[in-house]
């Protein structure tokens, strides 16, 4: 009977355990194992290299240019675009009318596709002819000339080649990034304001918390807890994955200077456009270092921190 | 300490009306519950006086001084909720304290960690602390004081819930059905606890809630609230024995007070299902009900005023309530009896009841109270003199 059961129990969980070794472990293993030879596309045959791709991953310029863009564009997105998500949500709920509106607005960058917008970005920040530079002209001749060194800079010369100039391109790639993703952290945020309870905030009232930072701190904050680690979470994760911006502005070489020359571009670079098996799996194994820790810092702080039970 | 006065208070919300003008005064360290069935606008009423919502009109005086415009946290009184609305990050003690930090600390000093470095702020904190230690102990619960909320169970919740309301000794405490979220053994136990607390604080309470049990066991008045009045405001005894209207009547009491359709001819003379009762009325009346409490009823042989069938019984140990149908009206009589009575209180049997008229209310075709009702002696008596 117990023998019988327990084949049973195997053989229901057989389909689930043979999709996740098929379509999860097995790549993943393949990968790895990849990152130790210099296989390509199309050979019979490769060559174990040992540690060698990783060696090059710590030492090659090309490659501190890649940990330099990647953890830029990770270390300015997330907070921003978590902050943001956080305070439109905040004032989204507090608003009585036109709620939806809103939410439609900020959350129609997420549904976009990011290529396709890309093009649109292009043209408003083409340096001639595009509308921030066409804007920003407006400005010469006004007291923001006297007041803002970039402006005066701006009038005086030309304004920034916004794509072509490596002190701005990684910013321009986080400012999208920021403007594509904050909405998604809103919706997160929105629905952890409706788990917040209502009594609470009139226990906080009966209390003495006054101002509404203090309800804030008192209430809010701790309540969502739970959804700012997912939220952070989740924004690190994607802030890792970019590369559709990256990609549509600079279809070869990552940036000016190398400058957004991010991990999944650098990925796509080594393993599809130069056939490099071998070294992009090794960035590929790196990638889901980082993102194996973070989920792992999500376990622990849901478990430890955020729920009150 | 204060008294709370409410004079004319309306409140709406969009089109209805949930407060119809409600006037009541509370005076210092009274109890005061406010009890009615849901919908009758009592929780509605408490939130006014806390200031979490403001009245359509009326005025509410706290220590006689109007309140309008002054916030829930400028009017100096303390709320117990029905779902005990504890910050679920804080430990007990932080929960507690709350109140005092929000009041004895200014925001700089409140700030995490570089607030308590503050001038000042070390030994408020110690102060603060003690107070702490000793609400605990009041209720307590200072064996809870390092756990979260969310470790504690209903009853200890709600000891925290009232500890955070009395630690920083409020004009009035306002509490919202705070027994309703307990089982039923810990609500009889809170309730003697609540009681004997406001007893020991000699503080002004006012208490919502449905249950007309604990209305009655709590409060030195009740005020009965249907459909955004006050019917009446009395103490319990008074409620009880003395109803203004026959929804108090209804309400107050379980069981409930069996109510009867009486005629009342031309002279005044009240008679049920034909039987002329030995109660007369000033003048005749149409739609005229009596109102028998269940122990008014007695059990009684064939000359009985009433006869009926045993349809169901309860009994509680201590006394038996029987549910009586009688031929002619339309819902059953509850008849209190002693514990010896049972054996003729079978399912089918058939009894006579009989009553006390001195102890019938009478209510005229609105609900409201006749009280100008004379004992006229029973024509059957006139004979036998």
């Amino acid at each position: 009977m117990e023998r019988r059961q327990r084949r049973a129990a195997w053989a229901l969980t057989l389909p689930a355990v043979v999709l996740m070794g098929v379509i999860l472990l097995l790549p993943v293993t393949v990968a790895a194992v990849l990152s130790f030879t210099d296989f390509s596309l199309g050979n019979d045959s490769f060559n174990w290299v040992g540690f060698k791709n990783y060696d090059r991953l710590f030492t090659r310029s090309t490659y501190a240019k890649m940990f330099v863009a990647t953890f830029t564009y990770v270390v300015t997105v997330v907070p921003i675009s978590v902050g943001l998500g956080l305070g439109a949500a905040l004032l989204i709920q507090s608003l009585g009318r036109f709620r939806e509106l809103y939410k439609t607005i900020y959350f129609l960058p997420v549904m976009a596709t990011l290529l396709a917008m890309s093009i649109a970005w292009e043209f408003m920040l083409h340096p001639s002819i595009g509308m921030i530079n066409r804007t920003l002209e407006l400005g010469c001749g006004t007291v923001l000339e006297q007041v803002w060194p970039f402006m005066a800079n701006g009038c005086a010369k030309t304004f920034p080649v916004w794509l072509g100039d490596k002190r701005y391109a990684i910013w321009v790639i986080c400012f999208i990034g920021i403007w594509q993703g904050f909405g998604f952290n809103m919706v997160l945020y929105l629905a952890g304001l409706t788990g917040v309870h209502r009594e609470l905030y009139h226990a906080a009232e009966m209390d003495g918390a006054k101002s509404g930072w203090e309800r804030f701190r008192l209430v809010t904050w701790p309540a969502l807890g739970p959804t700012t680690v997912f939220v952070v979470t989740i924004s690190c994760i994607r802030a890792f994955q970019v590369f559709d911006t990256v990609e549509a502005f600079w279809p070869q070489g990552g940036g000016p200077n190398k400058s957004t020359y991010v991990m999944m571009f650098a990925i796509f670079e080594k393993g599809v456009q130069q056939n490099l098996i071998g070294a992009g799996a090794s960035i590929t194994v790196m990638f889901l270092v980082f993102v194996m820790i973070l989920t792992l810092i999500q376990r622990w702080l849901v478990e430890r921190k955020v729920h009150y039970g | 300490m204060a008294e709370l006065a409410i004079e004319n208070v309306t409140k709406r919300f969009g089109e209805t009306e949930v407060l119809k003008g409600v006037s009541l005064t509370i005076a210092d360290g009274e109890f005061v519950s406010l009890v009615g069935p849901s919908g009758c606008g009592k929780s509605t009423l408490l939130r006014l006086i806390a200031g979490l919502e403001t009245q359509t009109s009326g005025t509410i005086r706290l220590a006689g001084q109007d309140v309008a415009g002054l916030r829930a946290a400028d009017r100096d009184l303390s709320m117990v909720f029905q779902s005990y609305a504890l910050y679920p990050h804080l430990s007990v003690r932080d929960n507690v304290a709350v109140p005092l930090r929000m009041r004895r600390l200014n925001g700089r000093q409140r700030l995490p960690m570089v607030g308590g470095l503050l001038p000042g702020a070390r030994s408020a904190e110690q102060q603060l602390m003690a107070d702490v230690e000793h609400a605990a102990k009041t209720l307590e619960i200072d064996h809870l004081l390092d756990r979260k909320p969310g470790q504690l169970s209903g009853g200890q919740r709600q000891r925290v819930a009232l500890a955070r309301a009395l630690v920083r000794d409020p004009a009035a405490f306002l509490l919202d059905e705070p027994l309703s979220n307990l089982d039923a053994k810990l609500r009889v136990q809170t309730r003697v606890e609540i009681a004997e607390l406001h007893r020991r604080l000699g503080a002004t309470f006012v208490y919502v809630t449905h249950d007309q049990v604990e209305a009655m066991t709590m409060s030195s008045r009740i005020a009965v609230m249907m459909g955004g009045k006050i019917l009446q405001c009395a103490p319990p005894d008074e409620v009880y024995e003395n109803p203004a209207d026959i929804q108090v009547a209804e309400f107050i009491g379980a069981p409930k007070i069996n109510i009867l359709p009486v005629d009342v001819n031309t002279d005044g003379h009240v008679t049920l299902l034909g039987q002329k009762l030995p109660l007369q009325l000033a003048q005749p009346e149409t739609g005229v009900r009596i109102g028998f409490r269940p122990q008014a009823l007695r059990l009684s042989g064939a000359d009985a005023r009433l006869t009926g069938v045993v349809a169901h019984t309860e009994n509680l140990g201590a006394e038996v309530f029987a549910q009586i149908a009688v031929p002619g009206l339309e819902n059953r009589i509850v008849m209190r009896a002693e514990p010896g009575q049972r054996a003729a209180l079978h399912l089918g049997a058939t009894v006579g009841v009989d009553f006390d008229c001195t102890a019938a209310l009478l209510f005229d075709q609105n609900g409201q109270r006749i009280r100008t009702v004379r004992q006229a002696v029973a024509p059957e008596l006139t004979g036998a003199l």
